[in-house]
Order: structure tokens, then sequence, then C-alpha cells
């Protein structure tokens, strides 16, 4: 799925004539006029501290509860080997314990004050929320202040969480054929970007990892510059900025980070590999390369995505799971990333049904809107369903923030999330055509294929 | 659209599944201080509008007009508790196959409509709710409603739709077998419900599936499908006069039979003494573990009790079980607990998994925090925390127009008080630390609980000797 669709301001009833003309047999709709979803109506206050913390505010005082969003530009692509599932093993110490708050004051604190905190690490972020009451918002700022400022990290602490995380990793990589996959398919399409290393980690990093690496990686990327702080929701823009200054504006900047390495050479041949792994089934997945953000066709991957891969109506599923029922169930995945990366395909097979079956129906599909392009009414419904998808996004102040603060760092600037609507809207088949034929090139895919065995690892079935 | 993961989080707390579970998923979590949490004192529901349709359709339409969007959700009271002995998974099956075919329109048909319009349009049937689904923008709002009253009034049943639903959903209950979470969610309904229609998962086995026909769904439809039995929320960006003119042409053809529902299923008599079940898993490293009793309906005297003591044991970050089995031993990355609460019975289980050499003791951890909770009781503070926590996080979850409607829809379902959402914080707030010594001492068994787990049979047998008496099945 995209990680962002798009936007808004089409969906106002006179640009969405189009879709609404067309739907069969509608009855009039009983709109009231709401809110506008556009640019302007869409405020966001951006404000830069002296220390280089960004902070963007949106009020909307719908509910009364806040979202508060910390993206911390730092990710599995910023280790190095060795010091794999170093980013995601913050996320977890970022709880434990900092100068002025105790381990497991933090939590104890935020949920007696009726919040809820958690967070994700990604390859290009780690990101933390809480959402939490408008009268108990300054609480936040004091906990993730007082964090910013220097972690604890104490010995017996990180021995305990090293065991956690690694209940994590045996949870959705070891004991998963998805995760198990998805790790596989990366450390072989990618030979020198760091997306070839799993954001987890790898076992025996997790195991060898030192307290010195801890210290050093936090100095360098959990600094205020290194930092984006989004507010959604019930809250006073103007009292908050003071409340913020006040709390984080004495936190040192530090150096900015290095941009990382990526020699990445270019794919010049198929690269398969194979999990043997007790199963009922097969399943595969399939990553062509695709440019990073910034590259002109990225909305382009977007509306392919969505034609491929979105619901039953999409190409792939109509092929393989409702044509030649040989698919439980098919999905692709571009997400926009800071590095090159891969454009997914997902296929669990039905029981009984081949990798092989299901590689060739994937490729012909893809051939096939390589060689004709999409229908006009198939790239309107594109273009509907990633604008829609926006909409839906906005449900609830914690995805406000999300979006807010994924376009501000990976985009660069939060205010892309409209004109991403705005390049959308002028996608053509033509150049569906063309980024289909540039990217589904067999030389620059990997596949990853989940080889059914019995128990005892004998007994293979053919792929 | 896809399986892949985008964040890791750190915190996913893995949810409990009984067959189906129902429970709004409730946040929770705490408290600390005297005061009363003053945003839910300030919160104010939007006006419902309620009307019964000529057809006799109950419908509740609320506005919401932040975002130009519009939900319908449909409740019909109809689920696997319905389903006949030897078909176990035909309500499932017949509302999985509600859009693939209906009105005018072919399977095809209905999901490139749903989807020119970017809205979507589900169908799925749970232990005792069949919930038809659909999201549209606002200015589409005439095509959702005419293809979900399509898909509800008159499904077409296609015999070749059927024999393809019917394979997949064969074909999937095999690949569950892959997952070893779900293996243990759907293995623990019967071995801890027994025989009661509660029990077998909402999607049926392999074999209960195959001898459905097309017939048996067109009569679950027939039988279930109908007005008297079923609850209709509209919330979204709309002006609900206008709603409920646009309901009553679209539902006038909706015929009704004229008996209620009955009840399909009785309360189950509570477990007693420990049992254990092995769900063979030789391949695994890592042990899923289930630990459950029989616990309460959901319209339930003690709900609120029993919500605050719960979260003190199981919810939320600060837990007794995450700051035990979690934060002080690191044997795992979640444990939760959870009561499941249906019309006339419930669950209470208990979600966790640790490498398979710690699964005795995160067995042995578990069951000695829940005793030292149960028998000397939860502090003032935790009792303040847990009930800042659920008052604090409620609203939340009726941010989204979905989400309320979900709700309301409950609260409709279950028979609860009108002002049950209005109410909620107060309600907790009542709650006092001898209701929750209370609600722990009633409902929160450990001695006679259920021990399901999903792992390698030699060392979890070793493991588990001595805890009562062990049988070994494979994977169903």
């Amino acid at each position: 799925m995209h990680r962002i669709p798009a936007l808004l301001a089409l969906l106002l009833a006179v640009a969405a004539a189009a879709p609404a003309a067309a739907a069969p047999k509608a009855r009039p709709a009983p709109a009231r006029s709401s809110a506008a979803l556009t640019p302007a109506a869409f405020k966001v206050e951006r404000q830069t501290l002296p220390n280089g913390l960004v902070v963007l505010m949106h009020e909307d005082h719908s509910v009364p509860t806040v979202t508060f969003w910390q993206w911390f530009k730092v990710g599995s692509r910023n280790e190095r080997p060795g010091i794999t599932g170093i980013s995601h093993y913050f996320e977890h110490m970022m709880f434990n314990g900092s100068k002025n708050v105790a381990p497991k004051e933090y939590d104890r604190i935020i949920e007696s004050s009726g919040g809820y905190s958690n967070a994700f690490t990604d390859y290009d972020m780690t990101a933390y929320y809480e959402d939490i009451a408008s009268d108990r918002l300054e609480v936040l700022f004091r906990l993730d202040a007082d964090r910013m400022a220097g972690l604890t990290l104490d010995p017996a602490v990180l021995k305990s969480e090293i065991e956690v995380v690694k209940e994590e990793r045996r949870l959705r990589t070891e004991n998963d054929i998805s995760g198990m996959l998805d790790e596989q398919l990366y450390a072989a399409a990618f030979v020198s970007s760091p997306y070839g290393w799993p954001t987890v980690g790898w076992m025996g990093d997790l195991e060898r990892m030192k307290r010195e690496e801890l210290v050093e990686y936090f100095r360098t990327y959990y600094a205020p510059n290194n930092c984006i702080l989004v507010l959604t929701g019930d809250f006073d823009s103007k009292t908050v900025l003071a409340q913020i200054t006040r709390h984080f504006g004495p936190i040192p900047a530090q150096p900015a980070p290095a941009r990382p390495v990526n020699s990445e050479p270019v794919q010049n041949g198929e690269r398969r590999v194979e999990v043997r792994y007790p199963a009922e089934n097969v399943s595969f997945q399939v990553g062509y390369k695709a440019p990073a953000v910034g590259d002109a066709d990225v909305p382009v991957l977007d509306i392919l995505d969505s034609i491929l891969g979105d619901g039953e109506s999409s190409r792939l599923h109509r092929a393989l799971v409702y044509e030649k029922q040989i698919a439980l169930g098919v999905g692709s995945f571009f997400a926009t990333r800071l590095e090159p990366t891969l454009f997914e395909f997902v296929v669990e097979m039905k029981p009984g049904h081949t990798a092989a079956a299901g590689d060739s129906a994937l490729s012909e599909v893809l051939e096939r809107l390589a060689k004709e392009g999409p229908t006009p009414r198939e790239l309107q419904k594109a273009k509907n369903l990633v604008e829609a998808g926006f909409v839906k996004s906005l449900k609830t102040n914690n995805g406000v923030g999300q979006q807010i603060g994924f376009f501000e760092h990976v985009y660069g600037d939060h205010r892309e999330m409209f004109r991403l609507l705005d390049r959308y809207r002028t996608v053509t088949a033509a150049d569906c055509q063309r980024v289909a034929r540039a990217i589904f090139r067999p030389e620059r895919r990997t596949i990853a294929v989940l080889v059914p065995v019995g128990e005892d690892g004998a007994g293979a079935t053919p792929p | 659209m896809t399986a892949t993961l985008i964040g890791r989080a750190r915190r996913g707390v893995v949810a409990v599944i009984v067959a189906a579970l129902l429970v709004p998923a409730a946040a929770s979590t705490v408290t600390a201080a005297t005061t009363p949490a003053a945003a839910t004192s300030r919160l104010t529901l939007p006006p419902a509008t309620r009307a019964t349709l000529k057809s006799g359709l109950a419908v509740v339409i609320v506005p919401t007009p932040r975002l130009p969007l519009v939900d319908f959700r449909l409740v019909v009271r109809a689920g696997s508790v319905n389903d006949p002995d030897g078909k176990e998974g035909l309500a499932s099956l017949t509302a999985d196959l509600l859009t693939q075919g209906a009105g005018s329109r072919t399977a095809v048909q209905i999901a490139e409509d749903i989807a020119f319009v970017g809205g979507t349009l589900t169908a799925g049937g749970g232990a005792e709710q069949l919930v038809v689904a659909c999201e549209v923008l606002t200015k589409d709002f005439g095509i959702g409603l005419e293809l979900l009253r399509d898909v509800i009034v008159s499904p077409s049943f296609p015999a070749e739709e059927f024999e393809r639903k019917q394979a997949e959903t064969i074909g999937a209950i095999q690949s569950a077998r892959n997952d070893p979470a779900t293996i243990a969610d759907l293995a623990l309904g019967p071995f801890l419900l027994g025989k009661s229609p509660l029990a077998h998962p909402a999607i049926g086995w392999e074999k209960s599936v195959a001898a459905i026909t097309r017939d048996d769904v067109v009569r679950f439809h027939a039988t279930h499908l109908q007005p008297n039995r079923a609850l209709l929320a509209v919330v979204g960006d709309v002006d609900p006069k206008t709603v409920l003119a646009a309901l009553e042409t679209a539902f006038a053809g909706w015929k009704g039979g004229d008996e209620r529902a009955g009840d399909a299923y009785q309360p189950v008599p509570q477990t007693s003494g420990h049992r254990v079940l092995i769900v063979r898993k030789p391949e695994v490293n890592q042990t899923q573990i289930r630990l459950a009793c029989i616990g309460v309906p959901r319209n339930h005297p003690d709900y609120f009790p029993i919500r605050v003591a719960n979260t003190i044991l199981g919810a939320g970050f600060t837990s007794r079980l995450v700051n035990e089995i979690r934060v002080n031993q690191g044997l795992t990355y979640s444990i939760s607990s959870r009561f499941g609460m249906f019309r006339n019975a419930g669950t209470y289980a208990i979600t966790t998994f640790t490498k398979n050499e710690t699964l005795r003791k995160t067995i042995d951890a578990t069951f000695a925090e829940v005793k030292k909770l149960r028998d000397q009781g939860p502090t003032p503070e935790e009792v303040n925390k847990a009930k800042r926590f659920l008052t604090g996080q409620f609203p939340l979850g009726l941010q989204a127009p979905d989400d309320l409607a979900a709700q309301i829809l409950d609260q409709d379902f279950y028979g609860l008080e009108p002002d049950w959402l209005q109410a909620f914080s107060a309600r907790i707030d009542a709650v006092t630390i001898e209701d929750v010594r209370r609600a722990l001492k009633s409902y929160f068994c450990v001695d006679d609980m259920r021990i399901l787990v999903v792992s390698n049979p030699e060392t979890a047998r070793a493991a588990l000797e001595g805890l009562g008496p062990i049988e070994v099945r494979e994977p169903q």
C-alpha cells in the first residue's frame, strides 16, 4: 500500500465530477458542505527552534485530544554491518530511563495521565507518538525532552531489553514465513545499500551490540536538529510552542550526521533465493529495483501500485485469484523511501499450486501492462483510490500527524502532500506504460521463494 | 496492498482472538491522580437520529462533518453460532459471498464500481455478528448505499462464485496452519468451550466447509438476513433527514420474517482444574502460549470493575504482566490479558509467547503474577491509573466515523443503556478498589486455566510435566 497517498482537494464536490458521473445509478448525495480539505484550509504552522528542532502544528478541535509525534531521522538505513538493529533497539530503550525519569516511570506517568504511547522503526525513520487528553499535553514535553537530552542506557536494563527484542525478531521473522521471505528478498536484492539488512537486525548483531556503540549512536542521531515534532488536535499553537521551547530549547544541537554510504551497483540479472521451511503451501515475493523519493516517476509508481494491487478489482487479484484461481492472495507494495528501493509483489499460492505457475502469471500481468498501458477508466479508478485513501488516512489526529511527519521527513516538506496530489492528477496512461517498461525488467528483479519441506527438512515438494 | 510490515512497533500487543472477538478494543489505561479525566468530561457526541424503517430495520444516523466521508455499517444478529453441525463455516462463507454478485451486478462489477469511487465494501461473519460495511466519499453516498443494499438484500450467489470461494476458504484454512499464533487462536475455542456453538472458528474446518452447498448458503441468507434482525448505522458528513429518506427508499423491498432471532447458544460452564493441550509445530523456536478460562457475557453487571481489573493485570504497558514477564524478566515481546465478551457467554485469556527454552518459566511466572494480584489486590494508585487510562483513551475510539459506527451499534446489539457511550467515563470513575478486588476474585481464575501451547511436542511435554493432563494434537 502506498505509505501516503495523496490528497484532498479533489474531493470537493466540483472536482469530483468525473467519478460521480460515472457511478452507475447514483442517487443524489445528501452531502453537507464539509470542511474543505485544501492546502489553504489545511493549516500547518512550521517553526524551527534555534537548536534546529522543527515543530509542525495542525489544530483540530473536534475531539479533546492531541497526538504528539516525534520523527527522528534515523532508521536501519543509518546503521552499518555489526550494529544492525541498533535503531530499533533504541526504539525500545527510549522508554527505559532518562536523566530525570527512572526506568518504568515514562510509561507509568503517561498511562496515569490517560495517555498511550508507541513507536515504529523502519529503514528511514524512527517515529514515536503519544495520544493524550488535551489538558495533559505538557507532561509529554517534560518526558520527551528529558529522553532527548540524555538516555540512561542502564546496563541491567540493556541486558533485559535485548531479550525482548530477540523475542520480537523470533515472532516477526524466524517463525513467520512472510517475515523470512521479506528479509531474504532485501538481503539478496541489495549488495551495498543499507536496505540489505533487516530493520530488526541480524540475531548475531543483537547478541554482540555494545553500550559504547549505543552511546555514540544516540549522540549522533537523537539530536534536536535531527528531529521533527508534529502536533495535531485540540491545542493552542502559541501556548504549545512556548512550552516546547521551554522544554526542548535548551538541548544542544549536534553536527549533522553524515549521509549513509550507498554504493549499490546496477543489477544486471535476476537473483533468486529459496527458503526451505515446513509449510502447507508455496508463497513468494518479487522485488524490482525502483527509484528513491525525488525521482519524477515516483507518483507514477504509486498509481501503478494501485492498478496492480489495490483490491479485488486490481489486475493481479483478477488474474491470479479470480480468473486462474491459483493464488489465495496477491498484493503489490511500493513505499516512497530515501534510498532506491524495491517495487514488491507478495503472492501466496493455493495449496497444490507451484511458484512457477504464480510467477509466470505475475509476469504476464506486468508484461501486458507495460505493453498496453492501463485503460482510461482503470487510470481514473487508481487516481480516485489514491485520493480517497489520503482522506481516509486523516480520520484521526494520529493519522494526520503521521502524514505530516512522513512528508516533512521523506519529501523534505510537509506541503509536498498537496503537490503530490496535483502530480497524481496529471499522470497519463503513457506515463504508466513507460514507467512499467522501465521498472518491471527481468534483469532488475529478485525473487524469494518459500519451498515447503517436511518437519525434518526433507521431502521438498517442487516449488 | 500487501502483507509487508511497514513499521516494527515496539509494542504491538498481539490481540487474543477466540472465535471472533467482538469486544471493543479497549484501550486502556490509567491513572494516577485524583482528578477525573478532564478530556472525557468535555466529550460530547454528535446527536444520533434513531428510527425504524417501514421494513423493520432499525437505523441510527450520526452526522460528523469533519471529513467528506460516510460510513455505513450493518450488523445482523447471525454468525458462526448459527452454523449447523457438520457445516461449520456457513455463516462466514455466506458473508463472504454477499459481495460476489448482487442485484444486477456480477462479482467483478461490484468490485469495480466500489473501487472506482475509491470506496470499500466488505462483508464478514464472526461468532454472533455478520457485518457489512461500506465507506465512500460523501459525494458517492448514492452508489455506496446502492451497493450496500444490493449485497444485503439481493445477493445472487452465482454457482461459480460459490465454488471459487469455497475452494479459497479451504485453502485459507490450510494456509492458516503456517502461522503459530493463528493455530493457537483457532485451537483455543474448542479446547476451552467444548461443544458450545461458540467454540469453532468462524471460518470453519476443512471438512465442514467442503460439506457446505450453495443451497445451504441461500437458505442461511433467507433465514438470517432479515431487517428485524439487523441494525444499520450511517456515520459521516451527512444530513440525517436526507439520509433517512434515502434509507427508507433503498430498503423498502426488504422483507422480514415475523419471529425475532432466538439465542443460538447457552452460557458455558466454567472449567475446572488445569488441562494442557500441545499443538504440534516441531519447527518453531518460539512457543505460542494461551492460558484461558470461561469469562462473562458482554452485558454483565460487573463489566466496569472487570475492565479496570483487567487493565491492571494485562492491558497497557504498565500492567502487572507486562511489568513482570516482559520488562523485569525479558521473557517475551508481548503479554496481555483479555475478556472476549459475547451475548450469552465469554472468555478470559492471557496471550503471550517465548522462546522454547523458557516456556515453563514464563507460564509459572505468569500464574504467580495473577495469583499475587488476586490474593493481595491492587494498590490504590494502580486502580487510579487504570481508570485514568481507560477514560483517557476512550474518546480516541470515537474519532473515526467507522469506529464510532461500530461503538454505537455494539451499544444497541448488546442491549446496553442508551447513554452507554456518554456515561462510560463516569461509570469507570465510579469503580472502587473493593469492586476491583471482588472482580479479581470472581472472574480471574488461575488454577482452572486451560493451558494451550503451539510448540515442539517433545520439548513442550518435558517442560509442562506436572501442570495437568497433557494432550498432544496436530493443528487442524
